[in-house]
Formats: C-alpha cells, structure tokens, sequence
C-alpha cells in the first residue's frame, strides 16, 4: 500500500494517473473548503486519510471543542479511518503554526498523554501520534522512548515518520532507524512517512523541507517495514512539487519488489 | 512543556538562548514562525509588502510575530490577526 500526500496543487492533475492507492491530506485546510476533489479520489477507492498540524498536544491551551467537533464532522463526511497529529506542541497557550519540541521527560508522557486521552474521548476514537522533527530539545529520554512511552500511556497509534528520525539523527547524532524503531511496539503504528529533506548553511541543520526525494536508506527500510509487518508507505512532498510521472517514479522506487506491479 | 522562554525568543521577545537549548535550533524556530506569518501575509496584502520594501516588511512582520497571541486553528485566520494587529498600531 502507497500513498500520497495530496496537495492544491494538484487540483488540475488527472489524479486516476498517480500511481497511489491511498491520500492525506491536512483537515485544517479542508473543514472550510469544497472536498469534491477529496469525495472524488473516496468515490475511486483511495481513501483519504487526515493528518492534522493544530492540535497542540504538547502545548498549554486547553483543548478545544468546537475545533474537534469540525475535525470530527471532517472525519466523518470523508469516513476517514485515520487521524493524526503531532508529537510536539503549535504553540504555548496560543497558535504559532508551526511544530515544536516537546521536552523528553517522564512529567510530559503523563501531560501530554493524558491530552491525547482527551482527544480520543472527544472524538470517541483513537488518534495517531507522528514522532516530529526537532531541531533542539531538552529532556531525560531518549525520543524513541519518549514515543512510545506516550503511546502506552495515552493508549493511542503511532504514525511512525522514518524522514524525521533520520534528519534528527543527521542534526543530534540520537538513534537512527534501526534503533529507534527497535524501542517501538509496531503493532500501534499505523503507516509509515516518508520524504526528502535539505541541509541549510545558515543553521547547520538538515531541514525537514519535504522537499525532495526520499533518501535511499530510508526508502529502503520502508520497504521493508511494508514487507514485514504490512505497513503502508505515505510519501510527503510539499514544496517544490515535482511533476507527475517523477512523482509516479518515487512512489514506485517505495514499492517492494514483490509486489509491484506490470504498467503501474 | 518547554518553558516560557523558548517561546520569548521564538518570538523575538528575548535574545537568551532558554537552558538547556542550542542557538542554532531556537533561530530555526524563530526562523520558520517569522516565515510562516510573512507568507501567509504577504499571500492576502502583497501590495503591503511591496509598499514596504524588504527591510520596512521584516521589521513590521517581526513586530506582528512579537505581539502574537494567536488562538484560531487555522492558519489562513493569521490575515484577520494582521488587520487588528494593524489597527492596534494605528490607535
């Protein structure tokens, strides 16, 4: 199983060429917007699945219900059968849009798990949790145990992302892939991340840019957790979009050999 | 939760790297918030920004991200937050 994460962009794509058998897209920018193009891929059989970015787990604001009663709505017009969002706060008691780090210690796992409890018996269903990028933290743990100590505590899934565990690997010399995946109960992942990133001079960090191809480490350890355990692949390309047969030829080199298939 | 200075300097309200955290990761952060709030604003008033010039749109936009107090969801909001942002200024 491939995916895709499906942007604006492609609004004008024949979309019956992208060689995916499921999308995400972000709730956020689809509780106020047309979905016939969503309805459309769901009508094909591709399922569409949410992948949110506003949740704030990991922050301070108390959650709010009128927000996930239209992610529940989302939810339930799309018949989604996965959302998720980030390990990591939008912000302190208010919205920064963007994802920050969520300090790696025991008093965490209990804070912000039970957070993601409340969510879960908001929206009466478990969500999925994304190991993020960071690009400096603090804390006691090591991330992998961090992750998975949330999962055990809020009892919720883990949308695993091999790209940022290998650009945080590159930025803090922390676990790489092997490793970090080794501390993990896979049975609560429900698909895998993928995507390309970029070294910025002006930092000396690699950049979780989604902005390229996806390394071949990486690609080649999502192959294998496909094979071995049946998790599907979700490729993220959000800037730079390439054009659509170079999107086809990436999503092809995530597919295992066994199963791939003659014109896909 | 990361301790109220991490957002200060993500916000631009202090230069003090928080403890235990690296300088090149808070100016990433400072970095991407500044650029999410200039791209959202400049995508709904780029007649602002041109008026402005690169350096008068920077100062304006680091004051926007300073002042923030952001609560909406949904990022696209960051436009209505920039017009009473701007009416704040003007009173």
């Amino acid at each position: 199983m491939l995916g895709l994460g499906y942007r604006r962009d492609m609004a004008d794509w024949d979309m019956s060429a992208v060689a995916a058998d499921f999308f995400e897209v972000v709730p956020e920018n689809w509780v106020r917007r047309d979905r016939a193009p969503l309805h459309q891929l769901i009508a094909g059989g591709r399922p569409v699945h949410l992948h949110g970015v506003s949740l704030n787990l990991g922050g301070t604001s108390a959650l709010n219900r009128a927000f996930l009663n239209e992610i529940r709505d989302l939810i339930d017009d799309l018949g989604a059968h996965h959302y998720s969002d980030h390990l990591a706060a939008s912000g302190d008691a208010h919205q920064l849009y963007d994802l920050f780090p969520i300090p790696f210690t025991v008093d965490e796992v209990r804070r912000v798990g039970d957070r993601i409890r409340e969510v879960q018996d908001t929206l009466g269903r478990r969500i999925a949790v994304e190991n993020s990028t960071w690009y400096t933290n603090i804390g006691t743990m090591s991330e992998a145990d961090f992750l998975a100590a949330i999962a055990e505590h809020a009892d919720c899934h883990i949308l695993l992302d091999l790209n940022n565990i290998s650009v945080n690997q590159k930025n803090h010399g922390t676990d790489g892939l092997d490793e970090f995946i080794a501390r993990l109960d896979l049975a609560r992942v429900t698909y895998l991340h993928v995507a390309g990133h970029e070294f910025d001079e002006r930092f000396g960090l690699h950049i979780d840019t989604h902005s390229q191809a996806v390394e071949p480490p990486t690609a080649a350890m999502a192959r294998r957790l496909q094979a071995r355990h049946g998790l599907p692949i979700l490729l993220e390309w959000d800037n730079d979009l390439p054009d659509l047969p170079t999107l086809n030829q990436e999503l092809a080199c995530l597919r295992p050999p066994s199963t791939t298939t003659s014109g896909a | 939760m990361p301790a109220p200075a991490f957002y200060d300097y993500v916000r631009g309200l202090t230069d003090e790297v928080p403890e235990g955290y690296t300088l090149a990761g808070m100016r990433v952060y400072r970095h991407l918030v500044y650029l999410g709030a200039s791209q959202m604003v400049e995508a709904h008033f780029p007649q602002v920004r041109q008026q402005l010039g690169d350096e008068h749109w920077r100062t304006l936009i680091e004051a926007f991200v300073r002042d923030s107090a952001w609560t909406s969801h949904y990022y696209s909001d960051l436009k209505d937050e920039f017009t009473a942002f701007l009416a704040r200024l003007n009173q």
